[in-house]
């Protein structure tokens, strides 16, 4: 067998070369043309004018709207994402018990998650208008509010709305992965658990959250990952209106790029937004190994 | 025997390579057309046009692609940048000038003589000229009017529809006594800066300046959005404005539940469709100080890349002709823009006429860059003023300095 000169066996890296150079060929090559779109002037055609140095960086960081839209992320993120475990977490225990018709449950549940995103958000688009939809029809009908609700007329309700669909579209793969975790954990030490005494909310706090830990964290940066750059709620619904205020930073790219015909700019927020997660990642990483040592 | 047969199958393949070289030089005269989807009509207009086409020219064969409006931009954006874009296509004048700066579109000048020019409505064709060359040709143009329910509006004692502004705000709180709400009031997506627009017309003022810069921040801009914002507060509109797009104020006006709204042509065929007995009227831009409205043309452009030009033109001659445009003009619910056409019965309608009679006074978007940075701008500006989180003044101010940044760059 044929050996490096440090005297490991060199065929295995042969074996992957061809698929390396594939997924590097394809991460690298639009990660290359966006850095060079991002460091260019660039036509609305896709046309490649002038060098500018970190120009596109600096008018893009100039418009306070960036900025807000910068933070609103965050926010959107924090929001969605740990709505998502909040929701999943007892919805995923109530699914693993065994109870007649939880198969119904289940596939009600996952539902959502067959449907495109785009079309939810239509959905609820048309559930959150003013005057015929559901949700307003359904208070007034209550007695809860007495005139409609204008929902997507303004951020102080718009923002929280899409934050709530965005919860609802993401609890299902959410789901699904507490509900993998909970299958793995063994049935007999809830046994011993009760043997001994433990309350209900004792066997959650001592056993089940420890063990299903690791796919709480693998839910976060799952979700992370796909509600950072999700699109399609907020474009939907709102347009990153009324006012700019419901921009995030995908939708606001989006805009740029494409209503504005600046994909210059566009390149530049998308390179901001490709290190914010790899900071997280990053970040991630380190914590990871230290909860393992712990467990 | 076989020599011999062997010669005929060697004299038959030759015949057969003939043949096909000549379908091959006969194909390579194909001409793509990208084409606006405006209408379920839209795609069948375009595609008999070509059949008609390729009959009376054998050879030649158009290929038709139909896109949507959402997407046309950014469909022509890829496909001129990976080189592979059609040879005509239908694109909105507002955009020609980034064509025209990136070299993409060929000037027509050469291929137009002085009777293919006057063909058409002139004020149509200076939208599609750029520093005096022609680079689009209008292949559809609309205007704005105000349409108005006549039962409301007869009862508010304006049977022929408000003439002003006063008379609108007169009508809309009587309109509102009987429960309905006055003037359809646009505050969200495309257009919502030009709602907003015929008001500063209305009112004197302008959008852009002779020196090319921002100038809707002007006593008229502020006399406009006030007037709205008053409008508002009194609850003389609809509620929740900044949650209304253009279709949703038409939606409202088709339920027969809101009494005005400024919009185009193409509302007729809707009202027809889904409100056959919804009774209305159309009457200009209401005046403030002087009459305005805002017209709009889409261009039909031949690629500077295409390798076919001489086809495409004769196509575009072919599309520009009587029949094939008074076809396309009513069946789409458009204004006509050759002045044949405009002669056609198809256009005796009275509300087309409506329509029609309103272009002396037309306003068009003028061709500079930045336009739609600065529809970005207005438009977020009024939906700050509608929600009463801004002063008109101010907020005028911050649109005027966004859309400098923007405008002639």
């Amino acid at each position: 067998m044929a050996r490096t000169a440090s005297g490991r066996p060199l065929t295995p890296w042969l074996l992957i070369v061809p698929s390396l150079a594939l997924a590097l060929f394809i991460i690298g090559y639009p990660l290359y043309n966006i850095v060079f779109q991002s460091l260019h002037e660039v036509s609305r055609f896709g046309l490649i004018k002038d060098f500018c140095g970190l120009d596109n960086f600096r008018k893009v960081m100039a418009d306070p709207v960036f900025m807000a839209s910068l933070w609103r992320t965050l926010w959107w993120t924090l929001g969605v994402v740990g709505g998502t475990v909040l929701v999943s977490v007892p919805v995923a225990l109530i699914l693993h018990q065994d109870f007649y018709g939880r198969g119904v449950a289940r596939t009600i549940v996952m539902l959502p998650w067959s449907v495109s995103l785009t079309m939810t958000a239509i959905v609820w688009r048309w559930a959150f208008n003013d005057e015929y939809g559901m949700v307003n029809v359904t208070l007034q009908r209550l007695g809860v509010i007495s005139s409609p609700i204008h929902w997507l007329a303004t951020s102080n309700w718009a923002f929280p709305v899409e934050i709530l669909v965005g919860v609802l579209v993401s609890v299902p793969f959410t789901v699904t992965i507490f509900l993998g975790g909970l299958s793995s954990v063994p049935g007999d030490i809830y046994e011993a658990a009760r043997m001994d005494g433990a309350t209900a909310w004792q066997q959650f706090r001592k056993l089940t959250l420890p063990l299903l830990r690791p796919f709480i964290n693998m839910a976060i940066v799952l979700n992370v990952i796909y509600v950072f750059n999700s699109f399609p709620i907020i474009w939907v619904m709102t347009q990153g209106g009324p006012s700019n205020s419901t921009h995030i930073l995908v939708t606001y790219l989006y805009e740029r790029g494409f209503r504005l015909g600046k994909p210059g700019e566009a390149a530049a927020i998308s390179l901001v937004m490709l290190t914010m997660l790899f900071c997280f990642t990053l970040l991630y990483l380190r914590i990871q190994p230290k909860e393992g040592e712990g467990s | 025997m076989q020599v011999r047969l062997t010669q005929r199958l060697t004299r038959a393949a030759i015949a057969l390579t003939a043949i096909g070289l000549t379908g091959i030089t006969a194909q390579a005269e194909t001409v793509r057309v990208t084409v606006a989807y405006y209408s379920d009509k839209t795609g069948p207009y375009f595609q008999q046009m070509a059949d008609a086409y390729e009959k009376a020219n054998p050879g030649d064969s158009i290929k038709i692609e139909v896109v949507n409006w959402d997407t046309l931009l950014q469909k022509l954006q890829t496909d001129i940048s990976g080189g592979t874009n059609a040879d005509l296509a239908i694109i909105g004048t507002r955009w020609l000038l980034d064509f025209v700066k990136d070299d993409m579109a060929e000037p027509l000048d050469g291929y137009m003589n002085p009777a293919f020019k006057n063909r058409f409505i002139g004020a149509f064709l200076a939208p599609g000229q750029i520093s005096g060359k022609t680079y689009g040709l209008p292949i559809a143009a609309s205007a704005r009017g105000l349409y108005y329910n006549k039962e409301m509006l007869t009862k508010a004692g304006f049977p022929n529809g408000p003439k002003t502004w006063d008379d609108v705000i007169a009508a809309s709180k009587k309109i509102k006594a009987s429960g309905s709400y006055g003037f359809g009031l646009q505050g969200k997506e495309i257009e919502t800066d030009v709602y907003w627009y015929y008001g500063l017309w209305t009112n004197g003022g302008e959008v852009v300046g002779k020196n090319g810069k921002a100038a809707f921040n002007s006593p008229a801009g502020i006399k406009a959005a006030t007037l709205y914002k008053s409008m508002i507060d009194q609850g003389l509109t609809q509620p929740g404005v900044t949650n209304y797009s253009r279709e949703d104020v038409q939606n409202l006006f088709k339920q027969g539940r809101v009494g005005m709204m400024i919009t185009a042509p193409f509302l007729i065929g809707q009202i027809k469709k889904e409100a056959p007995n919804l009774k209305y009227g159309i009457a200009p831009v209401p005046k403030g100080t002087t009459s305005a409205t805002y017209a709009v043309t889409d261009s039909m452009v031949m690629f500077k890349n295409s390798k076919v030009k001489k086809t495409a033109w004769k196509f575009l001659d072919f599309l520009f002709t009587k029949d094939p445009r008074v076809a396309f003009t009513s069946g789409e619910g458009f204004l006509p823009t050759t002045k044949e056409e405009a002669a056609a019965p198809a256009f005796n309608d009275p509300d087309i006429k409506a329509f029609v009679n309103l272009l002396p006074t037309a306003r068009f978007a003028p061709t500079v860059t930045g336009w739609e940075d600065t529809a970005k701008a207005v438009s977020d500006a009024m939906q700050a003023i509608y929600l009463g989180k801004a002063k008109p003044a101010d907020a005028l101010k911050v649109a005027a300095e966004q859309a400098d940044k923007a405008l002639g760059q």
